[in-house]
């Protein structure tokens, strides 16, 4: 605030006194009065109401000030009317108590919707529980009755599953702190797990699989790195797309961090979309192609690695393969908490 | 045989999970009346418990608490919650192990098979028989009419689930699966390679009957 912008603001006032004030000149002229005495009661007019004028202009100047700075340094902004002292003029008294009502009645509102997230949230969570019971009897039933058919049966539940764990891990990235449990996780048996999880896809596109060089712990939650990893492990098999598949799992170990890489000779991606694959619902030339691609896996793999503390990564040559890493400071427990 | 209870209560899953593991050589029984279900269940005096969590009346926690009153016998929970939490829980309240479903079932034999080992000795199911061959699991050797031979992992699991199925045709893919789940990661080559040197191995030993190749279906001991 100026005082340029504060004298604006008092116009009016000011015209209304200088208008009396050359009335009044006009009548002591008239009058043939001494000219001394307009100066005189220009003073005795003025004086006061300048002074007044400049005094009101540091107080409200000191006043927006600090609440200028003050919401600055917020960092929840809505949260002003709260922190701020009520103001003992009268205009700041009102607008204090109007801005406190229309939080309150924001808050309620933003509550609302929280509750209703929340809600669904749940929901999600007990359906996805309530519809894992049939896909077990389904499991069990084609495993009780093997043939062809069921073997096919069998590989599309796969996929169902796969599908619906996505939904899970979706609803739960937005909400982080609940349920995930940080433990020493070794990255031999994660990775050995999910490539198991995966055998059938392998074997039946003869794609071999080399995770030798996989050894050191980290410190993670396991179910979340293994969505992470199943979904690059998935995106692997599901884009070699000729014989003589090779899927390559390696750690590296360096000073303050270790580097999980799984590398693919698969089709690759484009150098275009190299830098939007994390992004939501991007499936670029590939998914052009193929098809059967929703631009959610990645996504969530870059938001459950990035609310672990993880770094994740992806290099890409057309027709020579895909390298995605996984990095995992040392000590990113301490990073967490 | 090694007896199991599984405590389960959707109709579907207690009776196919019967079926099945009655199919790999179990004695399965799957009680229904869950008011008095600890009775029922210790009643049976198991060698493993299948346990359910969301159960009617009493939940699974429950009930493993109650049975570790009384008995040391296996639990293996299995549910569909399948967060850490409930998986702590259940290995605080005493259970031995805890899968989520939906299971990968030749997995859940693998846990079976390895509580069932640990709890009571090396006695079971450490050696497979076919016909006149035994196979030792446990130090990988065969042994046929007094002579034995010296397996690789490989070649003992090719074995081992031959002798399983023994009678019925098991693609290569079906074989490669099950040597995968055994963390035997073997390629298609690699495969062929162990079956030869297998068959070779049983020739050796003097064995009339050998693995047959069925020519766009896989293999078997007929």
């Amino acid at each position: 605030m100026s005082i340029k912008d504060y004298l604006k603001d008092r116009t009016l006032f000011l015209l209304i006194n200088f208008t009396l004030f050359i009335i009044l000149c006009g009548i002591i002229l008239l009058s043939n009065s001494n000219s001394k005495i307009i100066f005189l009661i220009f003073c005795i007019w003025f004086l006061p109401i300048l002074s007044y004028i400049f005094v009101e202009f540091i107080k409200q100047k000191i006043f927006y000030t600090e609440l200028n700075n003050l919401m600055e340094s917020l960092d929840k902004k809505y949260l002003l009317s709260e922190i701020v002292k009520e103001p003992e003029f009268i205009e700041g008294k009102f607008l204090h108590d109007l801005l406190k009502r229309t939080n309150k009645d924001m808050h309620e509102h933003v509550k609302k919707y929280r509750d209703m997230e929340h809600e669904y949230r749940e929901y999600i969570e007990t359906w996805v529980h309530e519809i894992k019971t049939p896909i077990a009897s389904a499991r069990l039933i084609i495993e009780n009755n093997q043939n062809g058919i069921t073997k096919d049966i069998n590989q599309e539940i796969k996929k169902i599953e796969e599908y619906i764990e996505q939904v899970l891990y979706y609803s739960r990235s937005n909400n982080v702190s609940k349920d995930y449990i940080i433990k020493e996780v070794s990255l031999a048996t994660l990775v050995r797990s999910i490539v198991k999880k995966n055998s059938r896809d392998f074997i039946s596109k003869n794609i071999s699989i080399d995770i030798n060089a996989v050894e050191g712990t980290v410190y993670s939650d396991v179910k979340w790195l293994e969505f992470i990893l199943n979904q690059v492990i998935g995106n692997a098999i599901k884009y070699i797309k000729d014989r003589n598949g090779k899927v390559t799992i390696s750690t590296i170990q360096n000073e303050n961090n270790i580097v999980l890489t799984i590398e693919d000779n698969g089709i690759g991606i484009i150098e275009n979309d190299l830098n939007r694959v994390f992004e939501k619902g991007f499936t670029g030339e590939n998914g052009r192609k193929f098809g059967k691609s929703t631009g959610i896996g990645l996504y969530l793999c870059k938001k459950l690695a990035k609310q672990l503390g993880l770094g994740l990564t992806l290099t890409s040559k057309t027709g020579e393969g895909t390298k995605v890493s996984i990095i995992f400071p040392l000590g990113s427990v301490n990073l967490i908490h | 045989m090694s007896k199991i209870v599984i405590i389960e209560d959707t109709e579907k899953i207690r009776e196919e999970l019967k079926t099945f593991l009655i199919r790999y050589g179990y004695d399965a029984i799957a009680p229904t009346n869950f008011e008095n279900i600890f009775h029922e269940t210790l009643r049976e005096e198991p060698d493993l418990i299948l346990l359910d969590i969301n159960l009617p009346i009493f939940d699974g926690y429950y009930i493993c608490r109650e049975i570790r009153k009384t008995s040391d016998v296996p639990i293996i929970v299995v549910t569909s919650r399948d967060n850490e939490m409930d998986e702590l829980m259940s290995m605080n309240l005493g259970a031995d192990d805890f899968i989520s479903k939906p299971f990968n079932t030749q997995i859940l034999l693998a846990r079976i098979e390895t509580i069932l080992r640990r709890v009571h000795g090396s006695n079971i199911r450490d050696t497979i028989v076919y016909n006149d061959l035994k196979l030792n699991l446990s130090n990988g050797s065969v042994i046929y009419n007094g002579i034995t031979a010296e397996l690789t992992k490989n070649e003992l699991k090719i074995l081992s689930c031959l002798i399983k199925n023994k009678g019925k045709i098991v693609s290569r893919d079906d074989l490669m699966d099950f040597m995968w789940n055994s963390d035997v990661f073997v390629d298609d080559n690699n495969l062929s390679v162990n079956i030869t040197r297998l068959r070779k191995k049983l020739e050796g030993l003097g064995m009339k009957e050998n693995i047959e190749t069925r020519r766009g279906l896989g293999y078997i001991l007929p």
